[in-house]
């Protein structure tokens, strides 16, 4: 999946800004906003059901567009509120749903509603809104398409289900096929994303590798320095002296009074044996998360990792 | 053009209602024949000539309703006729674009390989397939009737009138005469054929005319309203044309003028089966023929359908609420 310089519009108001935006084939891409971001609509454009107004898009070599029938083929899509035909038995939805679908099979509807312990022998109509997500889950992740669109998937899940559903989304990834996962609990994106887009006001406003992210920590301990061991270009903050060797392995270090902060990227063990000369106390490693990345975000700070 | 898995969601939908109304088309016009043969002709013609002054209000003259068959044609103006099959073309028409989008069923649904031409043709097959079949089903409803039903009735014994007087004599000292005879006799079902395309054309147009508002909108309330509103002005529109002739005039621009199935069934009875199919004449007071009219209701049916599939092809889908 591929757009440049995407853009939405409607009338004065800008959903999509100059999105440009890349999925790997087998990967899960993760989109992580504040409501209004604009995740939705990108999605909703990419399946050809809002024209855009600047810009292009391309799913699977294919111009939604131009042929968003032709997209359609190639994807199975979750909306975020997904509702289906009240009338009609959860089986009987599965069944429409492999029928329709060119790459819908039943079986592994079937099997995907068992793991999810639904009763299909309900009408829609009488079912509770966790079910018919379930339901709905069954019908999306059950088909063969190569090209999952999942927005906001474990919505109404209880944590069982919520855990059985990532699962699934890695056995797709497993399978080879590419996952499009939207979602607001960023204990999510982390368990099973590759990458995360972070969009804000319509805009990408940060790309982050989970793989990249997963290797970063901060340590926070508290420190009295020794005479000479620091640069002070502050009264109270201050960066701290790197040997040049953890240059690579050293993203920041601060000093902030009796407390430093030491954020790293990469394995650890090489820094051993610097945080001991430092003469640390009550010292904490977290990993570095993607709270910290959305929060900076959403703060107006773009971190760079 | 059409999908065969949705056509058949379709049919599930619609059974239901398709079926309550279907039921109700059949039973009344087979209880309307019967009804019908209850009442002596003698003693209609009298209650019928006693509105003679408002005979402009009748679609046909009341000399043409003095037989069983323009009896009989009488029931495709009944409100329970209009009312079934505009029920049902509104509830369909309505449905396939705002009805799915306020339910929010319409996301999943176009999620799926499905081009909007292709499922708005598809939902079309079903509406039109349950329409021509409830016009069917009041036609069966009228030949069951027709068949079933014998008409008893009483014939005047010869008189003669006095001249200048207003004196009736009897020629016979016996009571008046009653005679038994099947409805089937005296009434063809097949003449009633052209109507049932005329209620047929009446559907189709309004069918259209909810797909088309359909499209435009994300709500099937304001769908309907938009519909019953439009209805009811053109009703209006029709009434008044019809009560002075100062606003003749508005009667040509409602679709009510072209719904008239009385006046095809009294072109079949004195023209024979090809007389309400004319496109032109006899009536000179009108440009066109007797056939026109459905025609003129079925193309603003289609025109209405193509403008609705330009419409939802187009159109951006907003999120389900």
């Amino acid at each position: 999946m591929r757009t440049q310089r995407l853009g939405k519009r409607y009338g004065s108001f800008d959903a999509l800004i100059d999105l440009t935006l890349q999925v790997e084939r087998g990967e899960v891409f993760g989109l992580l906003g504040p409501n209004g971001a604009g995740k939705t609509t990108l999605l909703r454009t990419l399946l050809g059901f809002l024209q855009r107004t600047s810009g292009t898009a391309e799913v699977m070599g294919i111009d939604p567009a131009i042929d968003s029938v032709a997209v359609r083929r190639q994807v199975s899509y979750l909306p975020g509120d997904a509702r289906l035909p009240r009338h009609m038995r959860g089986r009987a939805v599965l069944r429409f749903f492999a029928e329709i679908q060119p790459a819908g099979d039943l079986e592994n509807c079937l099997a995907v509603a068992d793991r999810l312990e639904l009763d299909l022998r309900r009408h829609v109509g009488f079912m509770s809104t966790g079910m018919r997500q379930k339901l709905a889950i069954a019908a999306v992740v059950g088909s063969r398409a190569p090209l999952l669109i999942l927005d906001e998937p474990t919505a109404n899940l209880d944590p069982t289900v919520r855990a059985r559903v990532l699962e699934m989304v890695s056995e797709a990834k497993e399978a080879g096929r590419t996952v499009i996962f939207s979602s607001h609990v960023l204990s999510e994106i982390e368990e099973v994303c590759d990458r995360v887009a972070l969009l804000r006001g319509g805009r990408l406003a940060h790309q982050q590798s989970l793989h990249t992210l997963k290797a970063r920590h901060r340590i926070v301990a508290s420190w009295v320095p020794a005479a000479g061991s620091m640069q002070r270009n502050g009264a109270e903050s201050a960066a701290l002296d790197v040997p040049a060797a953890l240059a690579e392995s050293v993203v920041r270090a601060q000093v902030d009074g009796p407390r430093i902060t030491i954020e790293t990227a990469g394995d650890l063990a090489p820094l051993l044996p610097w945080l001991e000369s430092l003469g640390l106390q009550q010292m904490r490693v977290e990993a570095y998360g993607l709270r910290a990345v959305y929060d900076s975000v959403h703060g107006e700070q773009v971190v760079e990792v | 053009m059409i999908n065969r898995v949705l056509v058949r969601t379709y049919i599930g939908q619609a059974v239901l209602l398709w079926s309550a109304c279907a039921l109700a088309l059949f039973a009344f016009a087979w209880v309307r024949v019967w009804v019908s043969s209850l009442v002596d002709m003698g003693q209609f013609r009298t209650i019928v000539e006693q509105f003679r002054d408002f005979e402009r209000f009748s679609p046909v003259s009341f000399d043409s309703l003095f037989t069983h068959t323009g009896r009989l044609g009488m029931t495709f103006d009944e409100p329970i006729v209009i009312l079934c099959t505009i029920i049902w073309a509104i509830a369909r028409g309505s449905d396939v674009v705002s009805g799915e989008l306020g339910r929010g069923t319409l996301e999943m649904l176009l999620a799926q390989p499905i081009s909007r031409t292709r499922l708005l043709l598809s939902h079309a097959v079903v509406a039109v397939g349950g329409l021509a079949l409830l016009v069917l089903a009041l036609w069966a409803g009228l030949a069951v009737g027709v068949a079933r039903t014998t008409v008893t009735e009483t014939i005047p014994p010869p008189s003669i009138r006095i001249p200048f007087t207003a004196l009736e004599l009897p020629l016979t000292t016996g009571g008046p005469v009653t005679e038994t005879f099947a409805m089937s006799s005296v009434v063809d079902p097949w003449t009633f054929g052209t109507a049932v395309f005329a209620l047929f054309a009446l559907g189709f147009f309004v069918l259209g005319l909810s797909t088309f508002l359909s499209s435009l909108d994300r709500y099937r309330w304001r769908t309907i309203g938009g519909v019953m509103a439009i209805y009811v002005l053109q009703l209006v529109m029709f009434g008044l044309g019809k009560a002075t002739d100062r606003l003749d005039w508005l009667r040509g621009w409602s679709f009510f003028n072209c719904y008239r199935p009385q006046v095809q069934i009294a072109h079949v009875v004195a023209g024979g089966w090809t007389a309400p199919w004319r496109l032109t004449g006899p009536d000179p007071n009108s440009w066109f023929g007797p056939g026109v009219y459905p025609l003129i209701l079925i193309a603003g049916g289609l025109l209405f359908y193509a403008l609705a599939i330009a419409i939802f092809r187009r159109r951006d889908l907003p999120a389900p609420l």
